[in-house]
């Protein structure tokens, strides 16, 4: 019977794809609040 | 001839008003350092500066050559902006920009000279005297010179157009793409270059510096550095020269920099962040070092990014100038971290420049402005393309 395992994201780079995924996002919406049309869709 | 002689000769006189602030002060400070070059090569580094053998190198290199040539990258974002993604908008700073670069690559990177033990061997890098082609530094002060000769053909239809030689004028204005092209190549490889000098100090630069993606860092943050420098940069030559500049056009172009800075700034405050994360640097933030490492990252490089946003979204001037002002300092504190204040961090006696050593940077600086201003007063610098086509 399989154990559950904890796993630890600061260990296994999960953090790391977070910050990545996040930021990816995030460059988005700085984009489009540069451009100007961040207050228009939100 | 005679006449290009006698035209040359009359525009050596000064112009304007000989007493204003900045002579004032700039004057007293490079007859100071020029007495202080003087004992410094007549009777050695050791004279003038705190240099050592744990610290070899100091302020002439962390700020005069690694801070001023990440300053200096705003020539080759310009002309790359201009002359290969072909955006016209910002072709009415594109000369002022490569005179800028063109000016803190020779006074800069000149200054090497003043740090060298012996300074005559500055040459063996270029004629090849079997010393280390596989250094960065090799390929570092080939491509500082190499650099400097694209930038001087960028610059040359303007010294040509100020002379008169129109045949001259058109062969280099053929020249300019593949300087450009060349010269973003030189610009991407030694900007990184100066940061991979520091990957051989790894024992020797506090771990939150350090990281073996200087060089990646080095080059994010001369982009914004370089954008930054032209902002401020713009903004005095706007108050000093404000008759020969449109100002719509200028602010327009000053949103378009600050929209860059701040992307770039966003994008290399994510490379911290990873790096940091990537690192485990957790337990490194809980003391002073820490504290300085977060200022630098925080308020000197997030703080402005924001700044530079609100500013380009709500069309502050006044907030994209104080936010370039900001990332100029963030420039100066992360090069002066790696190269000075947290290299060698762990020594019993921690270096500090001397007073000397101050005077000597204000005197390059001081030069650099000098002739900066003489060369728009007298050469077609400023002028905007349609002016230039009317003038041939």
């Amino acid at each position: 019977m399989e154990t559950y395992t904890y796993v630890n994201i600061f260990e296994t780079k999960g953090l790391e794809y977070l910050l990545l995924l996040s930021f990816l996002v995030l460059f988005v919406l700085l984009v489009r609040y540069l451009r100007g049309d961040y207050r228009d869709k939100f | 001839m005679t006449g290009m002689v006698r035209f040359v000769l009359s525009e050596m006189k000064p112009r304007g008003k000989m007493w204003t602030p900045f002579n004032i002060i700039s004057v007293p400070i490079m007859l100071l350092g020029v007495g202080i070059l003087y004992v410094r090569f007549t009777e050695g580094l050791g004279a003038v500066t705190n240099l050592s053998q744990e610290f070899p190198w100091g302020f002439w290199i962390g700020f005069d050559v690694v801070t001023g040539v990440a300053f200096a990258g705003g020539a080759y974002i310009i002309t790359f902006v201009v002359y290969v993604m072909r955006v016209d908008k910002y072709h009415a700073i594109v000369r002022a920009t490569v005179l800028n670069g063109l000016l803190a690559y020779v006074f800069y990177a000149g200054a090497l000279v003043l740090d060298l033990g012996r300074p005559w061997n500055i040459i063996n890098p270029i004629i090849g005297n079997s010393f280390g082609y596989n250094s960065v530094l090799f390929l570092v002060a080939w491509h500082f010179l190499l650099y400097m000769l694209a930038e001087a053909v960028e610059f040359s239809p303007v010294f040509a157009e100020w002379l008169g030689m129109w045949r001259f004028r058109r062969i280099m204005n053929g020249l300019t793409l593949g300087a450009v092209i060349f010269g973003i190549t030189l610009s991407t490889l030694h900007q990184s270059g100066l940061g991979a000098l520091f990957l051989l100090a790894k024992a020797k630069i506090h771990p939150l510096w350090y990281s073996e993606f200087i060089p990646i860092l080095f080059f994010a943050s001369s982009i914004f550095a370089g954008l930054s420098m032209i902002i401020i940069e713009g903004t005095i030559s706007d108050r000093v020269f404000n008759d020969r500049e449109e100002q719509g056009a200028h602010d327009e172009i000053v949103f378009g920099l600050a929209k860059g800075a701040a992307i770039s700034m966003f994008v290399y405050y994510f490379f911290k962040t990873l790096i940091f994360v990537h690192e485990h640097h957790w337990a490194l933030i809980t003391d002073g070092w820490g504290a300085w490492y977060l200022f630098e990252v925080l308020g000197l490089v997030l703080v402005p990014c924001a700044m530079f946003a609100h500013g380009v979204r709500h069309r502050r001037l006044g907030i994209i100038r104080i936010a370039a002002v900001l990332a100029l300092l963030g420039i100066v504190a992360n090069r002066l971290n790696i190269s000075v204040i947290a290299f060698n961090w762990r020594a019993a006696v921690h270096y500090y420049p001397s007073w000397q050593e101050i005077v000597v940077t204000m005197m390059v600086i001081s030069a650099e402005i000098w002739v900066f201003r003489w060369v728009v007063t007298r050469m077609p610098v400023f002028d905007t393309p349609g002016q230039r086509s009317a003038a041939t």
